[in-house]
């Protein structure tokens, strides 16, 4: 069996690549897939730690996250949809009817 | 001996919203053609009203209270309905219907405003949920599930650029947090193995070596309650959603959302993380709070001063308050008499918040409605014309401010006295500080309502529209903020037997 430890390593990998993307890319599909694997990350602890600790409630959550993922990714797209019929662009930074 | 009633109808005030959502979407599906603004309005309210019926009558009843055979645990322990989930599902009921009753005039000319009515019956669902979460699993579900509604609701004029604007930036940092939030619950359940609140606390008192784990772990779930509650450092959404999203929307999100993420909160830190073991285990999450706090509370009155746009100064200012309740977790100490003093004061100022606030964000939704503009410039003269209005304007600031006859002055006072009683007397010092600040943008709106002359005599002549059912929420979170002032005895009572159930 894989140790655990390694695992921790993984996902914290996949969540920071995800989070350099958050922070680096401008578009905002990319945003989303970025999103997408900081919630993957999250799966792999849940269900790497479900079997570690053999108990199936992890393995239950990483169902449920992946369901809310995608619940997510449909309202953004939504938003993205009204943001590109509105500004024309998916560009993130573009909007700028308001100030910071 | 009464029948007793079953045990899920302890969940009846959710069940309610959940089942008006629903009704209004399957009824807007099978009827089209007979889509009436005012049938869905009145539905929804009446919907909310009976939903805070339930939580009203389950309260005095006893419902979950220690008296009466202890908090009611249903679905394998993952939710825990008690005082405290009942005393914020009060909350969210309240803002709930006086917010659609408001959207009754705001969206008077909207092609299908179906959608919007259970779009917020359905946040409030997942709202309500998420004061009886017993598991992080629940947390994250009913977190989404109040999130996803509220990302829909900001951008709902979808022709208006601000609004877009304003859902967008809204869901981006909504969607960064809650992927935060839920590899924190990870990392929370590797290092202890459970979901279960109870049983996450048994595995912080023995973490072996995973201190690590389960430190980082809560520091990312912090960032999670810091994004819903509008706090530092996920507070940047506030201002720009609150601006750009309908009025109504923005008056929803800064009062029942935020009650939303500080119960979230109040449960899980004291409930799977108590002080004592998280200190012994060296995860200091209370001093974590204490400095989010200050920072939070200095933030917003400082922005909220330089606002020119009374939507936003209400924007920075729903921030400080923010600030104000998380004193409830900041003054925490292990193991002290004092600490449901002072949580249950900081439940009661989100209730009374909750009315406050609501009004305030109302007003500006009927100014939006008569057409005046939105800085403070444009509300010269108000009062000569809308006096009611503008008197129950004039409550909603001083109760925010916090001056003495108001019941934000009494909720401010027992949140900060239990903060010195408990030995945190920086924070009560700041807390008091921010608030002699804060008076300084509140008048600045009475000022301009009852002193200033309008800029042109013509200015407001397009107060000739008359939004009764706007008019009639103002006036009804009017009403419940001066209530509040004889009434705060037995709020404060209730929210004190509710937090000490926690500890």
């Amino acid at each position: 069996m894989v140790p655990p430890e390694w695992y921790l390593l993984l996902s914290a990998a996949i969540f920071c690549i995800g989070l350099f993307g958050v922070l680096t890319r401008r578009d905002a599909l990319y945003f989303l897939m970025s999103v997408e694997l900081m919630m993957n990350a999250a799966n792999i602890n849940l269900v790497a730690f479900a079997l570690y600790y053999g108990d199936l409630t992890g393995q239950v959550f990483a169902l449920f996250v992946i369901a809310l993922a995608a619940a997510e990714v449909a309202i953004g797209i939504g938003i993205i949809l009204v943001l590109y019929r509105n500004f024309g662009e998916t560009d993130v930074t573009v909007p700028r009817e308001m100030r910071w | 001996m009464v029948e007793q009633l079953p045990e899920w109808a302890a969940l009846a005030p959710a069940l309610t919203l959940a089942f008006t959502g629903l009704a209004l979407l399957l009824v807007d599906t099978i009827r089209p053609e007979a889509r009436s603004n005012t049938s869905m309005a009145v539905t929804s309210a009446l919907g909310a009203l009976a939903s805070l019926g339930f939580t009203v009558w389950f309260v005095v009843a006893g419902t979950g209270h220690a008296d009466t055979g202890g908090a009611i645990y249903l679905f394998a322990d993952a939710i825990k309905v008690d005082t405290m989930a009942l005393f914020f599902t009060a909350i969210f009921a309240s803002v709930t219907a006086l917010v659609v009753v408001a959207a009754h005039d705001y969206f008077h000319d909207h092609e299908s405003p179906a959608e919007f009515y259970s779009l917020v019956m359905f946040a409030a669902t997942g709202m309500s949920l998420l004061a009886v979460a017993n598991s992080l699993a629940i947390v994250f579900v009913a977190l989404e599930m109040a999130s996803l509604p509220s990302y829909a609701l900001v951008a709902f004029l979808k022709r208006d650029r601000g609004s877009v604007e304003a859902g967008l930036k809204y869901f981006l940092v909504g969607a960064v947090s809650s992927a935060i939030f839920v590899f924190g619950i990870s990392l929370v359940y590797a290092a202890t193995g459970s979901l279960i609140l109870g049983d996450v606390a048994e595995g912080i008192a023995n973490l072996d070596g995973l201190t690590g784990v389960a430190g980082l772990g809560i520091v990312m779930m912090i960032g999670g309650v810091a994004f819903k509650t509008a706090s530092v450092p996920f507070h940047f959404w506030a201002p720009e959603a609150y601006e750009g999203a309908p009025a109504p929307v923005s008056a929803f999100l800064s009062s029942a959302s935020k009650a939303a993420g500080f119960v979230v909160a109040f449960r899980v830190f004291t409930e799977a993380f108590p002080v004592g073991a998280s200190l012994s285990a060296g995860i200091d999450w209370v001093l974590a709070f204490g400095i989010l706090a200050v920072v939070t509370m200095t933030l917003g009155n400082f922005a909220a001063v330089v606002q020119p746009n009374v939507k936003r100064m209400l924007a920075y200012s729903s921030v400080g308050h923010a600030g104000y309740a998380l004193i409830g977790l900041a003054a925490l100490s292990a193991g002290s008499a004092g600490n449901s003093s002072v949580m249950g004061a900081a439940m009661a100022h989100l209730l009374v918040y909750g009315f406050m606030n609501t009004g305030a964000f109302l007003f500006v939704a009927m100014a939006e409605r008569w057409g005046v503009g939105r800085t403070f410039e444009d509300y010269a003269g108000l009062a000569k014309r809308a006096p009611i209005a503008c008197t129950a304007m004039a409550v909603f600031m001083f109760s925010l401010a916090g001056l003495p006859p108001f019941a934000g002055f009494f909720s401010k006072y027992f949140l900060f006295m239990g903060a010195i009683d408990n030995g945190f007397v920086w924070l009560a010092a700041i807390g008091a500080i921010n608030s002699v600040i804060s008076l300084y943008y509140y008048s600045r709106v009475v000022k301009a309502m009852f002193l200033d002359d309008p800029s042109t005599p013509t200015a407001l002549d397009t107060l000739d529209v008359k939004p009764t059912a706007l008019y009639a929420a103002v006036v009804f979170a009017a009403v419940g903020t001066v209530l509040l002032l004889p009434g705060f005895g037995p709020v404060i009572e209730t929210a004190e037997a509710a937090a000490s159930a926690l500890f």
